[in-house]
């Protein structure tokens, strides 16, 4: 980690202003301290002891950050928003803690042994269907439809999971491609993905299968660390960091990710982890799934007749760059029409625990996007990131848009089934 | 001793003319600005009520005043930059030798106001009378880099500078421009000026109104862009019927391609004039409203130009009409009544159409004003301005009527 | 306590006043709330304001003036800060209004070209909303992402298209207005013929002092159905200086005229705003030719292209696709937000000069920088002759500001002696006072103070900004209102929010 925990990232700010537009939060209040500019001044104060990390007035503007980084990208001096927010909020926590909602949904989603059962519990809920039918704005109804929003569409097929967080590095389990000329490459499982989305795993390794691809699980691998990391906890995020750099090796075979977030996290380790130099070259090998499969093509598949929004995760598009590759997935499809959505690029306000801790402020930057979504009516959405995936379902749900939310690689699995390529 | 002795004293004898004026109001020309500030600060000390004038061919020479301060000497062209396309120029200047100056070096104003081609460059900005090339180039505001100007108590006071863009300090010669003089009297003013277009063409179409008026839509949808599209009535053209005027100026390539373009929107009924032939006719429609007794312009929505033509045509008659439909601006010229512009004008103001005054006799202006029936509000901040730049009220000018 | 607490214990009452017009949520008074609105986007000023109000409505914003004025609270208006002279800055004892939730286009006219809008609409966002009617609004500053129309109207701002098309003022056809003591009147008329004398005029450009502009209605124009973009390296300043001349005298207007020296292309080209510029050329010119008329275009087009070889163009390229032209043109608005990639800190200038006297002038700064040791980009609009010098330094370095600042006169001085002038579009607000006497005499000066005076008696509207008062002439047209003088019980009013509490 660098001398100043990353606060030398805001170093470049010249108060220009062109990331005002950008930031989801500043479009819904209209208020400077909601905005990336305003939140890098308030960081800039707590640097330097101006403003102390225990000013409530302080603490609620970047509690309403996103994190989405939506500001990074069109930002011309290159200022490191992400890291230095992370610094900031490092400095909140270490003033005031973990606030216990925090705290239990990190244990709920990410603790090795609570989360099994959590998980557990909430897939026995989710095929009851009730979330289905509960699904509304208040708390509980959210959250109802954040769960249904998880569940396979169609053609989900039986679970294929591993265990995580034990075993050796590169153990033989493995999904090997069926063309001769084949690529290795290690799965990221994760938690919220392993526990809800598993049947995106699942798609994953088949799509990568078509297009020669052989994929290795490695069963040591823990949480990304992202969530903790967000919520200020950096400690927890580097030992976790340290452990999955440590279980997928050192050799240079690419580490695919299917969650846009986990991606995100895993290309910062360089900043994290206690020898740099590792968490770079492993940062090096993550490459997001979409990348993997736009790099060969990707082989088209069956048509598929559906109208599909394409919703980019911030972590993909503003942390990780990238916008090319996941559309190149989708245009793989015959047929299908992916339409283009004038705030795509936004937020939903997710976020990860976001939705859950500021849970006014989340609402109010995802409701412009439902606006456009009602209109627009598709018939998925597409998003690759779990967060993602579950916010929109909740929201779509709550607001009565007949739309249903998918993985791009389910759609793409989806194809190449219809295409008898898993014959 | 008298106060043109005063005078004589204080700007040199030859400045004052005793006997000029029809009405007898003894005229003094200041040779400079300073002059024109040493005057004023006089006239204030000693109360006298001064009116304005340039070359006298716009306004009638006719307000009661106690003298007329004339801007004829102020006639230099100090700066004519074909680099910078800028000027500095006098505001007694005539608009014909300046358009002659600037021609030799290459460079034009595009301002085509009405009135006689002597007229001073200062009447044209006081009373921001901007002609047919308003279509394409602005009202008289957008060619001004900066305006220097004295006021009703003999203050020099500069606003703008000679450079393309100033935003240093609030824009006083937005007052100057078009305040009828009201709030000071402009000595020097700094020009935006073009090169002088290569090429320059009119074309012309006779025809009723209605038809015109529709042509006129055609070409605007067509998204052709002339410097001037300008809908002229029959007296005004010296034609049968009325006439839609269309000139392009600008690069060869540029006349020869809108020429075109106006031609396939229209069917190629348009008739190209000479250029002998497009000087008269501009130039007679710009020297007949200073054969009229009253002008006065209208400003309005471009799609509602006809609807306002009907109504003026239904009020005070259509003789002496000349429209830019393209930007819903209307000037008429001709006879009228004090009574007829007073409804004309609460008319036209329940339309949100205002209409300014631009030339009448004395009584009639004192009687009608420049402006009125201001939205709420507005009275006041022009007042406070007025007091602003003429504490003593010093100028002879009929801002608002007396109604 | 910290002072965040107690100025919101002081301001209290005034406070839970604004909160009742506009809901406590869109009252600010915590000192952390209230820091992040100290600067613009010329962030060497730093002003805490002591209240920040977010008004949702015209209606919101006259009831809030009213209450001030009542209690002869003075206050700024605020648009989307990113002014460059520190305009909208308020000190702790004023209110800052801030328009960014006035964001609505009230409607577009396609047939007469017109819009209406709400100050916090952001620039661009209305471009986009005309598109689809074949219209744009023209004036682009490099800000129009971020800025509002309500802050160009302020500012008068101009941009790249200025050039053909006029700045800010050129384009705006009336406003309705809210007066220091919460009157409103509306200026100017639906077609934009003044009403009366030019007030819509005089108020494009007053940068906040007569009151706030609640809404706007400008003009559109048709979108151009044929453009070029050429892009022009030089090997020396001094050429590209002399081309932008002679460009200019060949009497074709292009629609843009920009220039870019080395310094600033680097920044650019280190950014995710890479436009392709040769990072080996001393300067660039962008220039963009556009109209109705394809042929026209690519006529003109050659002809520039040929006088940009002729005066010592390297190369000439023209944009081969609309992405391409993006590209070129997004690296030159975003230049000035790279910047920060040269140094921490920054200044901006915003001198113009006659377009003939650039090669001269870019000379002579070239000059003053190498004396400072400064390091001076130069990224403008050129075809208008405004310079914008920015000098890059860290504000950490002892010392170092007094050497930028004394460097920025020197240059300012430069400019003026070439027969310029000290704003071009960004304003005097706080940063250009001390230039202001440098090129207006006492009566100058106070003749625009006494026209502030007529809109704002008290002088209670963005006080302190643009005509440094104590270099006004004594005016006799301007009676001081009692409220001005010591002895008068609201003068002491002026002094602090917390008395206005109790
Ligand atoms: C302050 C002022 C008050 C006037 N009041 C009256 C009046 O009440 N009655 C009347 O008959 N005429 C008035 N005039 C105008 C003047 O008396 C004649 O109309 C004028 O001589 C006609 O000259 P012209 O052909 O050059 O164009 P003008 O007809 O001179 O000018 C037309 C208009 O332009 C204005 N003007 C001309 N030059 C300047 C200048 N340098 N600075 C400011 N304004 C200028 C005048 O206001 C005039 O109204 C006034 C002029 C001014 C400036
Ligand atoms: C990177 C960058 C590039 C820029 N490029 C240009 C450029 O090319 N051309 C240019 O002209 N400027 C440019 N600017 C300057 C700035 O963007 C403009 O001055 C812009 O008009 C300011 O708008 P704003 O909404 O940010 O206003 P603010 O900065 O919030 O306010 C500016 C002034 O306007 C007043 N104000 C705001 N709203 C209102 C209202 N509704 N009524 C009355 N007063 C109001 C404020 O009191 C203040 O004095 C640039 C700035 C940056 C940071
Ligand atoms: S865009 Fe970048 S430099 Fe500009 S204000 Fe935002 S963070 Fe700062
Ligand atoms: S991360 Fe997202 S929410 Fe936070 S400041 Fe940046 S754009 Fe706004």
């Amino acid at each position: 980690m660098t001398e100043r925990g990353g606060f030398e990232g805001l170093d470049s700010c010249v108060h220009c202003g062109f990331c005002l537009q950008a930031c989801p939060t500043f479009l819904a209040t209209g208020d400077e301290s909601d905005s990336p500019r305003g939140r890098i001044e308030l960081m800039r104060a707590l640097e330097t002891g101006e403003l102390a990390p225990a000013d409530p007035g302080v603490a609620l503007h970047l509690d309403r950050c996103l994190g989405c980084r939506g500001c990074e990208p069109v930002c011309p001096s290159g200022v490191s928003y992400g890291r230095g927010l992370e610094a900031a909020r490092a400095l909140l926590t270490e003033r005031r803690g973990v606030p216990p909602l925090v705290r239990a949904a990190l244990g709920a989603l990410t603790g090795a042994d609570v989360s099994r059962f959590v998980y557990a519990v909430a897939r026995l809920l989710r095929a009851s269907g009730l979330p289905r039918r509960l699904a509304a704005w208040n708390r509980l109804g959210f959250a109802m439809g954040m769960l249904a929003a998880t569940a396979p569409k169609v053609g989900g097929g039986r679970r294929r999971s591993v265990e995580v967080g034990r075993g050796a590095p590169h153990s033989n389990l493995h999904h090997p491609a069926p063309s001769s000329t084949t690529s290795p490459v290690l799965l990221f499982r994760g938690c919220v993905m392993e526990g809800l989305f598993s049947h995106v795993h699942d798609a994953t390794i088949r799509t990568l299968q078509v297009n020669g691809y052989e994929i290795r699980e490695v069963p040591a691998q823990v949480c990304c660390g992202a969530l903790h990391a967000h919520a200020g906890l950096r400690d927890e995020a580097r030992r976790l960091a340290q452990t999955n750099v440590a279980a997928f090796g050192d050799d240079d075979t690419p580490i695919v990710v299917n969650s846009a977030g986990c991606g995100a996290m895993l290309k910062e380790y360089g900043h994290l982890v206690d020898t740099p130099a590792k968490g770079r070259a492993f940062a090096a090998r993550v490459r997001d799934v979409s990348e993997l499969l736009a790099e060969r093509g990707p082989r088209p598949g069956a048509p598929l007749d559906m109208t599909v929004a394409y919703d980019p995760p911030c972590h993909l598009l503003h942390a990780q760059r990238i916008a090319e590759p996941p559309e190149r997935m989708l245009r793989a499809i015959p047929v299908m029409r992916v339409i283009s959505m004038p705030d795509a690029a936004q937020c939903c306000g997710s976020a990860g625990l976001f939705t859950l801790v500021e849970p006014a402020m989340s609402r109010a930057v995802l409701a412009p996007k439902l606006a456009s979504l009602a209109e627009a009516r598709p018939q998925v959405v597409a998003t690759g990131n779990p967060g993602c995936l579950m916010q929109l379902g909740a929201g779509l749900a709550a607001a009565g848009v007949p739309a249903t939310v998918r993985h791009p690689v389910e759609l793409l699995d989806e194809s190449y089934r219809g295409a008898g390529y898993y014959a | 001793m008298s106060w043109v002795d005063r005078v004589r004293a204080l700007l040199g004898d030859d400045a004052v003319d005793v006997a000029a004026t029809p009405d007898g109001v003894p005229r003094v020309a200041p040779g400079s600005p300073d002059a024109v500030a040493l005057l004023l600060g006089t006239a204030r000390e000693e109360g006298w009520r001064v009116r304005v004038e340039g070359a006298g061919t716009w306004l009638p020479v006719d307000a009661p005043a106690d003298l007329a301060l004339t801007t004829r000497r102020l006639d230099k062209v100090p700066a004519i930059e074909p680099q910078d396309l800028s000027a500095t120029a006098e505001a007694g200047i005539a608009c014909d030798l300046l358009r002659q100056q600037l021609a030799d070096r290459g460079t034009w104003l595009a301002l085509d106001p009405p009135g006689l081609a002597g007229r001073t460059l200062g009447s044209v900005v006081a009373t921001a009378t901007a002609g047919p090339l308003r279509h394409g180039f602005g009202p008289v505001r957008d060619h001004l880099l900066g305006v220097t100007f004295v006021t009703g108590d003999g203050r020099l006071v500069q606003s703008g500078g000679r450079v393309m863009k100033n935003v240093a300090g609030y824009d006083l010669t937005k007052l100057a421009a078009g305040g009828f003089g009201a709030f000071g009297v402009i000595v020097l003013v700094h020009l935006r000026l073009r090169a002088l277009p290569r090429a320059d063409q009119t074309l012309v179409l006779e025809g009723s109104r209605e038809d015109l008026a529709q042509v006129a839509e055609d070409i605007a949808a067509a998204a052709v862009q002339p410097a001037a599209h300008e809908l002229m009535s029959p007296a005004l053209a010296r034609r049968e019927r009325w006439l839609l005027a269309v000139r392009f100026a600008g690069s060869a390539a540029l006349v020869s391609a809108e020429e075109g373009a106006l031609r396939a929107a229209t069917g190629g009924r348009f008739t190209a004039l000479r250029a002998d032939e497009a000087h008269a006719l501009w130039m007679r429609a710009a020297e007949s409203f200073a054969t009229r007794p009253v002008t006065f312009r209208v400003g309005a929505l471009p799609d509602s130009s006809d609807e306002l033509m009907d109504l003026l045509q239904h009020q005070v008659g259509d003789e002496w009409i000349s429209a830019s439909p393209g930007i819903g601006a209307i000037r008429w010229g001709g006879e009228t009544t004090v009574d007829r512009l007073r409804r004309l004008r609460r008319t036209l103001a329940g339309l949100e159409v205002p209409l300014t005054l631009e030339r009448a006799p004395w009584p009639v202006r004192a009687a009608v004003g420049h402006f009125g029936a201001y939205r709420e509000g507005v009275g006041p901040l022009v007042a406070g301005l007025r007091r602003t730049f003429d504490p003593g009220e010093a100028f002879v000018v009929a801002v608002e009527g007396t109604e | 306590m910290t002072a965040g607490t107690a100025t919101a214990e002081r301001g209290g009452s005034l406070a839970a006043a604004l909160g009742e017009i506009v809901g406590a949520r869109h009252v600010r008074t915590a000192l952390p709330e209230r820091v992040t609105f100290a600067r613009d986007g010329l962030p060497t000023h730093r002003h805490v304001p002591g209240v920040v109000v977010l008004p949702g409505s015209r209606d919101e914003v006259v009831a809030v003036v009213r209450l001030l004025a009542a209690l002869g609270v003075p206050f700024v208006p605020r648009g989307a800060g990113t002014g460059l002279s520190g305009g909208a800055l308020a000190d702790d004892d004023a209110v800052l209004i801030v328009l960014t939730r006035l964001n609505r286009i009230l409607a577009i006219d396609p047939v007469n070209r017109i819009a209406v809008v709400e100050p916090g609409v952001v620039n661009v966002r209305l471009s986009a909303a005309a598109a689809p009617h074949g219209l744009y609004y023209s004036p682009d500053p490099s800000s129009q992402t971020a800025c509002t129309i309500g802050g160009n109207v302020a500012e008068n701002a101009g941009g790249p298209h200025c050039l053909k098309y006029g700045v800010t003022a050129t384009h705006v056809l009336g406003l309705e207005v809210v007066l220091a003591d919460g009157q409103v009147v509306e200026l100017g008329s639906p077609g934009g013929e003044p009403w009366g004398p030019d007030l819509v005029g005089l108020f494009v450009g007053s940068e906040g002092n007569f009151g706030i502009a609640t809404r706007i209605r400008v003009r559109l124009l048709p979108v151009p159905r044929a453009i070029r973009t050429l892009l022009a390296d030089f090997s020396a300043l001094r050429t590209a200086g002399e081309a932008v001349s002679a460009v200019i005298a060949s009497g074709i207007v292009p629609a843009a005229l920009e220039m870019m020296d080395q310094s600033c292309i680097n920044a650019v080209e280190d950014s995710v705003y890479a436009a392709g510029y040769p990072r080996d050329a001393a300067a660039v010119l962008l220039v963009e030719l556009d109209g109705c008329r394809e042929e026209a275009v690519a006529a003109d087009a050659d002809t520039i292209a040929g006088i940009l070889r002729a005066h010592g163009a390297r190369g000439v390229l023209s944009a081969a696709d609309a992405k391409q032209r993006e590209r070129l043109w997004q690296g030159r608005k975003k230049a000035f937000g790279a910047m920060g990639r040269l140094s921490r800190d920054l200044v901006v200038q915003d001198a113009v000069v006659p377009r003939s006297t650039l090669p001269d002038v870019l000379e002579a700064i070239g000059r003053i920088a190498t004396a400072y040791g400064l390091t001076v980009s130069n990224v403008f609009h050129a075809g208008d002759g405004n310079l914008h010098p920015n000098i890059s330094f860290d504000g950490r370095v002892p010392g170092l500001k007094a050497r930028v600042d004394q460097a920025s006169g020197e240059i300012m001085a430069v400019c003026i002696a070439a027969g310029g002038t000290i704003t071009g579009e960004h304003g005097i607000g706080l940063d250009k006072l001390r230039y202001m006497p440098l090129i207006f005499d006492g009566d100058a000066l106070a003749a625009m103070r006494a026209v502030r005076l007529v809109f704002d008696p008290l002088e209670r509207v963005n006080p302190g900004k643009v005509v440094p008062i104590h270099a006004c002439r004594e005016w006799s047209g301007v009676r001081t209102h009692p409220g001005r003088e010591p002895g008068d019980p609201r003068a002491g009013a002026r002094g602090e929010l917390s008395e206005l509490a109790r």
